[in-house]
C-alpha cells in the first residue's frame, strides 16, 4: 500500500509538467493582447508598448515558458497582470472560501443524496421513490443562478434571515451552499438509487435473503457497501469540480473564491493567474483520484493494492 | 408597585433608543467589479479611481456635476500660449501619516508619474511637462515642452492624485496596496473583493467626513447587488440595471438616482472603406436609425439622443441639429450614392447583453433601408486585437463598430482628440472611424494650443460643427446613469463618468 502510494505520488510530476506545457501554449494562443487590456481602455499606443516591455510579453514564447517553469519550481508563480500582486497571494486569499464552501456543500449534499437514493431504491415504485426522484429531478433541472437569486429574494430580502451575499460568518454559507449542493445532491440521489437497485439484483444478495438474514442487514451491509464503490467515484469527481470554484454561485453570491478569479482572469487575459489556477485544479483532481482509489480499498477488501 | 422586570425592559428600551447616537456609522457600497489597485498613477478603471479618491486627492478634481474645482490647489495662472502653469497650493494640509503637503510633495509625485522608467500607465497625463519647479513651499511651476491647453484638466484626472512622499519612499510600487493621501478617509484594508477605509479625523475640510467608515464590496450579479440595498446590507449600489429600476422605485426605503452621464454611444463607420467613404451613405444611415427607439429598446428609456459629438455634460459642448428619423430620405440618399438596393456589411461590438441588444436593434433598423447587417459580438481580448491592435488602417477588418466613450479628463479634448483626430487612428488611439478632416484636425490642435477658455470654446465649437455634419458615426445616444441608495443616505454622488464621490456622505 505504501509503495503504491509513493509510486502514484511520483507519477504526478510528469503529468503536471505536461499540463503546464499545454496550459502555457493554450493560454498564449488565445487571441487578444494582454498588454492592451492591462494598459486600459483609453491608453495610447505608447502606453501599451511600455506595458508590454514591463510585463516581458515582447520576448519569444519559449523563453517566457522556460522562465516560467524555472520560477514555478522555486515556488514563484509570477505576478498578476491585473493587480500586479503575487499570484500565490491572489490564489491563497481565495482558496479557503472556495474550499469551505465546497466541503460544506458536499457534506450536506452527499448525506441528503444518499438518504433519498437509498429510500427511493428500497421503496421502489412507491411514493417515497416518486417523491425522492421528483426532488432529484428538480435539483438537477434548476439553473443555479435562478435558484440562488430565488433564495436571496425569499430568505434575505423578504424574511431577512441570511445575508444576501459575501463571505464572513456561518450565516453567509447557508444560501450559497444550498445553491451549490442542490445539483450535487440530486445527482447523488439518482446515482445511489440506480447503483443500489443494480446491486440488489446480484446473486449474493438473493443468497443472503435466502439464508434468512434480516432485511435491514441485507440492505446496509450487503447492498449499500457494494453500491458505495461507484458512489465514492462520483463524490470524488463532484468534489474535484466544486473545488475549482463554481463560477455561477460565486458570482451570484459575490463569493471571493477561485471561480470568480478564473473568470476575471480569463476575460482580462491574466496569463499567470490562469496558468496557476489550472495547475492547481489539475493537482487537486489528481490527489482526489488518489484518495478515491485508497477509499475503494477501505470499503472493499477485494481491491487491495500491493 | 415596583417591578424589576418592567424597569429592565424600560432600561433596555432606553438603551435601544439611545444606541444610534453612539453606533458607528458604517457606509457600505455595492460595486460591480473588483478593484485593480489603489495607486491611481497606475490604474485604468473608473472603479479603482473612485476608490483611490476616498483616500487620495489631486491638485484639482471634479465636483458632483463634473465641474472642475481646485482641491489641493488654491489657484493657478497660465501663460497665454499654455506652456507654463504656476499653481498655488493649499496651506496646512497633512497626509494621513503626518507628512506635510507642499510643493516638494507635488514635485516628487509628478516626477514619479512622468518618469518613463517607472512605467506608470497614467504617465501621459503629465509627460508633456519638461520641468517641475518648486518656487516656494506653496507654489509649483510646470514648464511644458509644447502648448497644452487642457493641462489643468489633466491634473484634475484621478490619475494625477498625490501620494504621501514618505509612503512612496517606504512602499515603492506597493503603494497600490498601502495608499497614504490627504483625503477624507484613511486606508484600512483591501482583501479579495472588499475595501475598507476609516474616517480621517484630521481632514482639512471642517466637519467632514460624516461617516466613520466606508466599505466597498464587489458584487458582480445585478440582482444580488440590488438585494443588498433592499435588505439594508448596503446603502448605495451602482450601477442599477435599467430593467430593475422599477423594483427599486417601488421600494419605500430606496431612492433611484438617474442622471445624464458623459458616456456617448455611437456606431463608428470606417470612413476609409467602401461604402462608408461616401458621405451620402453615412448620412443615410443616420437618417435610417430612430434614436428615440434606440433609447427605449436598448436602455429602457434611460438614454437621450446625441446632439453633438461631445456630450452635454462636458465643457465646450456645442449643441447641433439632431439627425431626424427619416427612412424615405435615407433611401433617397442611398440611391444617389449608387446603392438603390442597399448593401451588406458587418458590425463589431463587445459581447455583453446591452451591446448585443444594440446591434440587433441596428440590424432591424437598417433592414428598413435594405442594409443587411451581420452582427458579430467580440470578447474583450479579441476586440483588443481586432479593433485596437491593428497596425495599419488598410489592414483593419472593421466596417462598423458599436461602442461607447467617456472622457475621463472631463474635457472636450479627451472626447475629440482620441476619437476624431486624423492622427489618432488605432493602434495609436481610438479613431476607429478612421475619420480625418483637415478642418476638424486644425480646430482640435487650436483647442490645445491655448489655455484661454474663450478661444478653446471657439475651436471646439468649430470641431463639433464640422465633425457633426460629416457624420463619421451613426449618432445614437448619451446614456443616463442609474444607481439606488437608501433614503437614510445623503451626500453620496454618482458622477457622470460612472465614478462615485463619498466625501460628504452622511447616514441618518
Amino acid at each position: 500500500m505504501l509503495r503504491y502510494l509513493v509510486q502514484r505520488l511520483i507519477g504526478i510530476l510528469p503529468v503536471l509538467l505536461l499540463i503546464s506545457v499545454l496550459v502555457f501554449a493554450f493560454v498564449h494562443l488565445l487571441p487578444g493582447d494582454p498588454a492592451r487590456l492591462v494598459a486600459g481602455q483609453d491608453a495610447t499606443e505608447q502606453d501599451v508598448a511600455v506595458v508590454r516591455t514591463a510585463l516581458g510579453l515582447d520576448r519569444p514564447l519559449w523563453e517566457q515558458y522556460i522562465t516560467y517553469v524555472g520560477n514555478v519550481l522555486q515556488g514563484d508563480f509570477g505576478t498578476s497582470l491585473k493587480t500586479r500582486r503575487a499570484v500565490s497571494d491572489e490564489i491563497g486569499e481565495r482558496f479557503m472560501p472556495t474550499f469551505w464552501l465546497t466541503v460544506i456543500s458536499m457534506a450536506w449534499a452527499t448525506v441528503f443524496g444518499l438518504v433519498i437514493g437509498v429510500s427511493s431504491a428500497v421503496r421502489r415504485g412507491r411514493w417515497q421513490d416518486h417523491g425522492g426522484m421528483l426532488v432529484a429531478v428538480s435539483g438537477i433541472s434548476l439553473p443555479s443562478f435562478w435558484l440562488g437569486l430565488l433564495l436571496i429574494d425569499w430568505f434575505s430580502v423578504r424574511l431577512g434571515w441570511f445575508p444576501t451575499s459575501g463571505y464572513g460568518t456561518w450565516a453567509h454559507f447557508v444560501l450559497p451552499s444550498i445553491t451549490l449542493g442542490a445539483g450535487v445532491a440530486a445527482v447523488m440521489a439518482r446515482f445511489t438509487r440506480s447503483s443500489f437497485i443494480e446491486i440488489a439484483r446480484e446473486d449474493y444478495v438473493r443468497t443472503a435473503r435466502a439464508k434468512g438474514v434480516f432485511e435491514r442487514l441485507v440492505v446496509w451491509k450487503h447492498v449499500l457497501r457494494n453500491a458505495l464503490i461507484p458512489i465514492i467515484t462520483m463524490v470524488g469527481l463532484q468534489f474535484g469540480f466544486l473545488l475549482g470554484g463554481s463560477i455561477v454561485v460565486e458570482t451570484v453570491f459575490a463569493w471571493p473564491g477561485l471561480g470568480r478569479l478564473l473568470v476575471d482572469s480569463v476575460s482580462f487575459r491574466d496569463y499567470p493567474v490562469i496558468q496557476a489556477e489550472i495547475l492547481l485544479f489539475s493537482l487537486e483532481f489528481i490527489l482526489i483520484n488518489l484518495l478515491v482509489d485508497v477509499l475503494y480499498a477501505l470499503v472493499n477488501p477485494e481491491i487491495r493494492y500491493r | 408597585m415596583f417591578s424589576f422586570k418592567k424597569a429592565a425592559i424600560a432600561g433596555a428600551l432606553l438603551l435601544s433608543v439611545a444606541t444610534p447616537a453612539w453606533a458607528a456609522k458604517d457606509l457600505v457600497v455595492g460595486v460591480p467589479d473588483n478593484l485593480t489597485g489603489l495607486d491611481p498613477h497606475n490604474a485604468n478603471d473608473t472603479l479603482s479611481q473612485s476608490a483611490s479618491r476616498l483616500i487620495l486627492q489631486g491638485l484639482f478634481g471634479f465636483d458632483k456635476d463634473m465641474k472642475l474645482v481646485p482641491v489641493l490647489a488654491e489657484s493657478y495662472e497660465a501663460t497665454p500660449e499654455a506652456t507654463e502653469f504656476t499653481i498655488r497650493l493649499r496651506k496646512g494640509v497633512k497626509f494621513h501619516d503626518g507628512t506635510p503637503f507642499n510643493a516638494q510633495a507635488v514635485k516628487i509625485n509628478f516626477e514619479r508619474l512622468a518618469n518613463p522608467e517607472n512605467r506608470l500607465s497614467r504617465a501621459s497625463l503629465v509627460n508633456m511637462v519638461s520641468q517641475f519647479t518648486v518656487v516656494d513651499d506653496e507654489t509649483i511651476k510646470l514648464s511644458l515642452k509644447e502648448p497644452f491647453g487642457a493641462m489643468i484638466n489633466n491634473l484634475a484626472h484621478p490619475g494625477a492624485m498625490i501620494h504621501s512622499p514618505a509612503a512612496l519612499e517606504k512602499y515603492g510600487k506597493e503603494v497600490m496596496r498601502n495608499p497614504v493621501g490627504t483625503g477624507p478617509y484613511k486606508f484600512v484594508s483591501w482583501q479579495a473583493d472588499t475595501l475598507k477605509v476609516a474616517k480621517n479625523e484630521n481632514y482639512w475640510k471642517q466637519g467632514l467626513p460624516k461617516v466613520d467608515s466606508v466599505t466597498l464590496r464587489s458584487v458582480p450579479e445585478n440582482g444580488s447587488r440590488l438585494a443588498m440595498v433592499q435588505t439594508g446590507e448596503a446603502q448605495f449600489i451602482y450601477p442599477l440595471p435599467p430593467e430593475m429600476a422599477s423594483v427599486a422605485e417601488k421600494n419605500p426605503k430606496l431612492d433611484v438616482i438617474s442622471k445624464p452621464s458623459i458616456v456617448t454611444w455611437y456606431v463608428a463607420m470606417n470612413n476609409l472603406k467602401k461604402p462608408f467613404n461616401d458621405i451620402r451613405v453615412r448620412q443615410a444611415l443616420n437618417y435610417a436609425v430612430d434614436k428615440r427607439a434606440y433609447a427605449k429598446i436598448v436602455y429602457n428609456g434611460n438614454a437621450d439622443p446625441m446632439d453633438s459629438v461631445v456630450p452635454p455634460g462636458l465643457p465646450f459642448y456645442a449643441k447641433q441639429q439632431e439627425w431626424p428619423f427619416d427612412v424615405a430620405k435615407a433611401k433617397e440618399l442611398l440611391k444617389e450614392a449608387g446603392y438603390p438596393d442597399g448593401f451588406e456589411t458587418e458590425i463589431f461590438a463587445g459581447n455583453n447583453t446591452t451591446s448585443i441588444r444594440a446591434m440587433q436593434f441596428l440590424q432591424q433598423q437598417l433592414a428598413q433601408v435594405n442594409v443587411k447587417l451581420k452582427v458579430t459580438p467580440l470578447e474583450a481580448g479579441v476586440a483588443a486585437q481586432k479593433i485596437w491592435g491593428v497596425s495599419k488602417p488598410e489592414e483593419t477588418t472593421v466596417q462598423l463598430y458599436y461602442g461607447g466613450w467617456s472622457a475621463s479628463t472631463g474635457d472636450a479634448d479627451w472626447q475629440l482628440r482620441p476619437l476624431l483626430f486624423g492622427e489618432s487612428f488605432p493602434p495609436k488611439m481610438f479613431n476607429v472611424a478612421y475619420f480625418s478632416n483637415p478642418e476638424v484636425d486644425a480646430a482640435i490642435k487650436a483647442g490645445l494650443a491655448t489655455a484661454d477658455k474663450e478661444k478653446r470654446a471657439e475651436a471646439y465649437a468649430k470641431a463639433q460643427e464640422v465633425a457633426w455634419k460629416n457624420a463619421p458615426w451613426i449618432y445614437l445616444g448619451v446614456e443616463r446613469l442609474l444607481a439606488a441608495k437608501s433614503k437614510s443616505l445623503s451626500g453620496a454622488y454618482y458622477l457622470p463618468d460612472r465614478g462615485i464621490l463619498l466625501e460628504e456622505a452622511e447616514l441618518n
